[in-house]
């Protein structure tokens, strides 16, 4: 059973990696998009193969059901098709590539020399692993770590009503669009106001505001 | 089924082999079932729709055309494939795949019928709608890998839609999580075992007085303790005769109905507007994989809302079969699962009949419907469930001296929560509907009229 784990994680792990370098180097940024989200299918498989079911499911919610939606949302309404055939790597990639890896250095070493490898002993058979289950995690939300819990949770809506902020659009500024028979019959008064008092220019009937006809009548 | 396949081959092959065609078997067996159910709800629905509006639907091909679906797969398969030339080939080509396949996953989990579970995975619930999640990436692949413009519009609605309905109907699954403490949907039918309204709530005082036909032992319901007791059971304990469960069921299945794009939601394939929506570019048998994904999706969202809220394969008479064992044990295995089809089917059926009688919403009512209504209603119900477990279930410690429920029976906790959420819900209910109520007409004065650019 070992080793089949050991044969599932390596290929996940080929899953992941493939997955990122293509997110990264392929051209289409679609493409790429597409590729990131396979990349995180591979690592909600990882979490599985670790019997962390919550966890695995909640990876694919969050991260294939909602954030790359949104990604894939934002990159089709924000560009158009045809400009899509971008570079992704600029000629000082290489800097880019040193200063994470020597970041990421910086946070791996201190860790691996220093952390105490030692796994948790198995829990005792028929007993549910000890971070696993939902209500574990649960009950941790609410007690030990209730406070980063609720500054998350304010920090979210916080967001949410920056972002209605930004999106609003005030309903007296909003402009109405018209349906087509409102359109003719909006033309139809004016004619028939204009009829007995001809103007000499040509009558505004694109757009009006309320200021001109207000004093107009 | 590993268990059997282990007593007859077990000597002559490797465990592990026998496992695998085991899951191997049961898949197939899950699959061919949502298939077939495919082919005739796909006859069904034409029949049905047709005579709502006094049509005769398809009728040439076999008895009452229940031949029709096949002659349409045959000529879905003989049709030739067509890819645009611009179109992206390797996406098009997943998506289809891509939208087909978590549907198909989400059958892994439902409990078919009593004993006749795919698998125990202790977060179904969350699964079910995970991987429901993921076939918007199919449908978005689709609508942009296809480089048509109806095909793109199509997809942003449908996936917008797919996001927004996730929420309420999320939210309204939430009630059962909190009513079962827990995510297994195996537990769901077990928990609605009893009468209706009041569960399995009514115990039997005398433990030799009590027909095993009426009475079974029910070792976890909400509201009992962990010690297995006698109920009276009739198998109709569902969830949607409390006033919770009902709240719940409602908001959950016009949630469902918008996933599965049924037709007041069927905003992003509006074939008055944008041709076939995302499906536009696709014919053979690749538009046949979106429309199988479109159906199975609603079977399996109904197979949900059947086994969250309306018992799942719980019914009258089930737990009697099974108590008197020996291979009455497999009728009622039997007798289960024709109750969860059923169930499924009558939900399918009130899908054709919405169809038949409402039309296409706009995509602002659309959104306000979900935020608006929806969502308002299953907040209050998850409250409304918290306090259904309080009051059957936690001791005046656990209340902290505020509620002293201990020397009720637990019928009287249950009647109590009944009650009590009944009017909290009602009242909820009312408020909402009433703050949504459309405004007055406003008769626009011209001075108000802006024509768009």
């Amino acid at each position: 059973m070992n080793t089949l784990i050991t044969i599932l994680f390596l290929i996940f792990a080929a899953l992941i990696l493939t997955s990122a370098i293509m997110t990264v180097t392929v051209k289409n940024i679609v493409h790429a998009a597409l590729w990131l989200i396979s990349s995180f299918f591979g690592v909600g498989a990882l979490y599985l193969l670790m019997e962390a079911e919550f966890l695995g499911v909640a990876q694919v919610l969050i991260y294939v059901g909602a954030v790359s939606i949104l990604i894939l949302f934002a990159i089709m309404l924000t560009r158009d098709l045809e400009g899509s055939q971008n570079r992704q790597l600029t000629p000082r990639w290489w800097i880019a590539l040193i200063v994470p890896a020597a970041l990421f250095g910086l946070l791996i070493v201190p860790t691996v020399m220093t952390h105490d490898w030692r796994l948790p002993p198995p829990p005792p058979a028929g007993q549910p692993p000890a971070i696993s289950g939902a209500q574990q995690i649960g009950t941790a939300f609410m007690r030990e770590y209730f406070l980063p819990f609720e500054v998350a949770a304010i920090l979210l809506t916080v967001a949410m009503i920056g972002a209605i902020v930004v999106a609003f659009e005030e309903r007296e500024r909003r402009r109405r669009v018209l349906t087509l028979a409102e359109r003719v019959r909006l033309r139809q008064r004016q004619q028939q106001r204009q009829q007995p008092a001809p103007r000499p220019e040509p009558a505004a009937t694109a757009v009006q505001t309320s200021e001109a006809t207000g004093g107009e009548t | 089924m590993t268990d059997i396949l282990r007593s007859w081959i077990g000597s002559a092959l490797p465990d592990w082999l026998i496992v695998l065609i085991a899951y191997l078997l049961v898949t197939t067996i899950v699959l061919f079932y949502a298939v077939g159910n495919f082919i005739m709800m796909v006859w069904a629905e034409r029949r049905v729709v047709a005579r709502m509006q006094d049509r005769l639907g398809p009728n040439r091909v076999g008895p009452a055309g229940l031949l029709q679906p096949i002659a349409d797969a045959v000529k879905m398969f003989t049709k030739e494939d067509i890819v645009p030339r611009n179109a992206d080939r390797w996406v098009h080509l997943l998506a289809p795949i891509v939208a087909l396949a978590p549907v198909a996953m989400m059958l892994a989990v439902i409990p078919w019928g009593r004993g006749w579970e795919p698998i125990d995975l202790n977060v179904a619930l969350l699964y079910m709608v995970a991987v429901s999640a993921v076939s918007g990436v199919g449908l978005m692949m689709a609508g942009w890998g296809s480089n048509n413009k109806f095909a793109l519009l199509g997809a942003m609605r449908a996936v917008a839609q797919l996001v927004s309905y996730e929420i309420p109907a999320v939210t309204a699954l939430l009630t059962v999580v909190i009513l079962a403490g827990g995510m297994s949907l195996l537990d769901l039918p077990y928990m609605q075992a009893g009468v209706p309204i009041m569960g399995a709530t009514i115990l039997c005082g005398d433990p030799a007085g009590c027909s095993p036909l009426l009475y079974s032992t029910i070792t976890s319901f909400p509201g009992s303790p962990s010690e297995p007791v006698q109920a009276l059971d009739l198998g109709l304990g569902w969830w949607v005769f409390t006033p919770v469960g009902l709240l719940g069921f409602l908001v959950f299945f016009i949630a469902a109905l918008a996933e599965g794009e049924r037709t007041p939601f069927d905003i992003p394939e509006a074939d008055s507007e944008i041709v076939a929506g995302y499906m536009t570019e696709y014919s053979g048998m690749k538009f046949a994989t979106f429309y199988i994904a479109q159906y199975i999706l609603n079977f399996a969202l109904s197979a949900l809302a059947a086994t969250a809220f309306l018992g799942g394969w719980q019914g009258p008479g089930v737990a009697a079969l099974a108590n008197m064992g020996g291979p009455w044990v497999h009728v009622a295995a039997a007798l289960s699962a024709f109750y969860l089809l059923a169930k499924i089917w009558i939900l399918f059926f009130v899908m054709i009949w919405l169809r038949g009688a409402f039309p296409r919403l706009r995509v602002d009512q659309l959104m306000d419907f979900a935020w608006k209504l929806l969502l308002p209603l299953a907040l209050v119900n998850i409250m409304s469930a918290s306090l259904v477990v309080g009051l059957t279930q936690w001791t005046s410690a656990q209340w902290g001296g505020l509620v002293n429920l201990d020397g009720f029976a637990p019928w009287q906790r249950q009647l109590i929560a009944v009650l009590v959420t009944a009017v909290i819900n009602i009242a909820a209910t009312y408020w909402i509907l009433s703050i949504n109520q459309r405004p007055k007409q406003v008769e626009w004065d011209e001075e108000e009229l802006v024509v768009a650019p």
